[in-house]
């Protein structure tokens, strides 16, 4: 198995570890940290996408032309998942805080943030 | 496809960054709160009506191939009008509840996220403006200030966030097969496992069958004005990426079919036995959401038939002397918010002339006959729901104070519906919504009996493992359907 495959099956195998964590834990704040596991596997996912092609930065520089002229096209890193998923990670950070503030108000509630305490009994 | 520099194309960034550029404003200089959030409502509503009426069309693609691309279209125009109309109403209702800057500063935020996310045709794009909308709607459930607020608030974004890192991966396995970000690249790979991932991101979005299973509660315990927000707007910015992947691809509309029946059966099952009015509302919003997704035809006139009267019954909500259903026909309720209340109803139970007869009739023109058979069943469960509501005695003492949100939001359902009706309006299909209403009344009034008689309960769905759970189950299902030989079946007309 080529080694960018084997990763890609690991970043995968990780975002479902992190989905699944989210199912089984109980306490809120695990299932927060989960949810970021998840965060953290889709953002590596887009950094492999973006070295598929190569690792090296995609810049050419005006005045001098490739540093190397035998560097071929194909070395250069691809320059648009890294963008996009920059986006990605702002998002997710200020998602991840403001989940974590709201926590810290429900800890005065239960503070052993257990998930199904905070779920009402009543019917649909 | 024109780039940012052809003409009128700077108006239309312009427009679109307005609301942004107007929320820092308003935090800024709470004077300028009124003209502000004026202009920016009214522009979205008239571009939404502009692009109805003009229909050509225009796509702009800023920054060449890999940058935003944006479809000025039709489909679009439905959307935008909602949009203008319902945070209008909402900014009329929050004025008179004293609604602080914060407040202002997030509806213009989320007018302008949701117009983005209506207009964009990238992955990228709208990953973006959804998760948008989904902090300011979060941070809006929170003005309820209570711990139920805080939980229902934490749940949604919690729910909401995973669906979206699963739409993700569904948008990176598109750019490694595709290399490129746009729902056309996505709709013409082969349906698999990108599909499916990025399905199962919008359809939590969107609030369609198990995958909505956050939305009853998260509508019914927010504010009155921020319920009329989410369930009247915020959850067609999930719907409307997925009729512009139906126009692509009939995959697509196969996979989507049964979902989006199962959702409205759901919806109409649980809205008929809840105590709740607020949660009916709710649960009617789920049936619906599903009944929009069905057809890209009529999508459109169907998500703002129901944005409009179900926002608009949603603001009633603040003046309804108890939310539970128990006892509702003994309490009176005023004139004014009875009619805000009945013309709702009334639309969404597909009565002429208001707009949901013309958009329900589009809906079943556009279907199979079978299909069209089903949603016309379909309806006669939301007639019996509606029936509820309708029960409480009219009080005609000019007491409480107007709803105007409330009527400014059925005046269109009338205008709009007159508007589209007047040249189709036939005695088959008069005759088809007279009986479909007849059957609902008598369907409600013997369930109303059994009601009295024994307290019917349903399972309860949805605490925060439901919802969890409901994802991974839709995800798997999608799946296992594309694998299963399901789709060429379909494809090939046999449903």
């Amino acid at each position: 198995m080529p080694a960018i495959r084997l990763l890609e099956l690991l970043i995968l195998l990780a975002a479902l570890a992190g989905f699944t964590g989210l199912l089984l834990r109980r306490n809120l704040f695990l299932k927060v940290l989960a949810m970021d596991v998840t965060g953290s596997a889709v953002v590596a996912l887009f950094v492999l996408l973006g070295a598929r092609s190569g690792l090296r930065t995609p810049i050419l520089s005006r005045l001098t032309g490739p540093a190397d002229p035998g560097l071929a096209i194909a070395d250069l890193a691809d320059p648009i998942p890294q963008a996009v998923i920059l986006t990605a990670i702002v998002i997710g950070l200020s998602i991840q805080a403001l989940l974590l503030v709201v926590i810290t108000q429900l800890a005065r509630i239960d503070p052993s943030l257990d998930a199904s305490s905070f779920d009402p009994p009543d019917r649909p | 496809m024109s780039d940012l520099w052809s003409p009128g194309s700077q108006q239309l960034v312009i427009w679109l960054l307005a609301p942004y550029i107007a929320a820092f404003l308003v935090a800024l200089l709470p004077a300028l709160c009124l003209p502000l959030i004026l202009v920016c409502v009214l522009a979205t509503a008239l571009l939404g009506a502009w692009l109805l009426l003009d229909g050509a069309g225009q796509q702009l693609l800023l920054l060449q191939q890999y940058g935003v691309s944006l479809s000025f279209d039709r489909l679009a125009g439905w959307f935008l009008l909602l949009n203008g109309l319902v945070c209008l109403a909402v900014w009329i209702e929050g004025r008179r509840q004293g609604w602080d800057r914060t407040g202002w500063l997030l509806l213009l935020v989320l007018l302008g996220a949701l117009n983005t996310s209506f207009l964009t045709t990238d992955l990228v794009s709208l990953y973006v403006s959804l998760e948008v909308v989904a902090i300011s709607a979060f941070l809006l459930i929170l003005k309820g200030r209570t711990a139920r607020a805080d939980w229902i608030a934490l749940r949604y974004l919690l729910v909401s966030n995973t669906a979206m890192g699963l739409y993700l991966i569904g948008a990176a396995l598109v750019y490694s097969q595709s290399g490129s970000f746009q729902f056309a690249a996505l709709a013409a790979l082969p349906p698999g496992a990108p599909l499916a991932l990025v399905l199962v991101g919008l359809l939590t979005k969107s609030g369609v069958f198990l995958n909505g299973l956050w939305l009853p509660r998260t509508h019914a315990e927010a504010p009155a004005e921020v319920s009329a927000l989410l369930s009247g707007v915020v959850v067609s910015a999930g719907a409307l990426p997925l009729l512009r992947l139906e126009q692509f691809s009939t995959a697509v509309i196969a996979l989507l079919t049964p979902i989006a029946l199962a959702s409205a059966a759901l919806g109409v099952v649980y809205a008929l036995v809840v105590d709740d009015a607020k949660r009916l509302l709710a649960w009617s919003t789920l049936a619906q959401m599903g009944l929009v997704i069905l057809s890209p035809a009529a999508g459109g006139a169907m998500a703002l038939s129901h944005g409009l009267a179900k926002a608009g019954l949603f603001l009633t909500a603040r003046h309804w002397p108890s939310r539970s259903l128990q006892g509702w026909s003994g309490r009176p309720l005023a004139w004014n918010l009875q009619l805000p209340l009945w013309l709702g109803a009334l639309s969404i139970a597909g009565v002429p002339p208001l707009i949901g007869f013309s958009a329900k009739k589009q809906l079943e023109t556009a279907l199979t006959p079978p299909l069209a058979w089903a949603v016309l069943l379909l309806s006669i469960g939301s007639v019996a729901l509606y029936a509820r509501l309708c029960r409480a005695p009219w009080d005609l003492s000019p007491r409480a104070p107007l709803s105007w949100g409330a009527l400014l939001l059925s005046l269109p359902l009338l205008i709009t519906g007159v508007a589209f009706s007047a040249g189709g309006l036939t005695a088959d299909g008069l005759l088809k919504s007279v009986t479909v209403l007849l059957l609902g009344v008598v369907l409600d009034q013997s369930l109303e009996r059994l009601r009295w008689r024994e307290r019917i309960s349903l399972p309860q769905l949805d605490r925060l493992p439901d919802l969890l759970g409901g994802l991974g189950l839709i995800g798997a299902g999608l799946v296992v359907a594309i694998r299963s030989g399901f789709l060429p079946l379909v494809t090939e007309g046999a449903l």
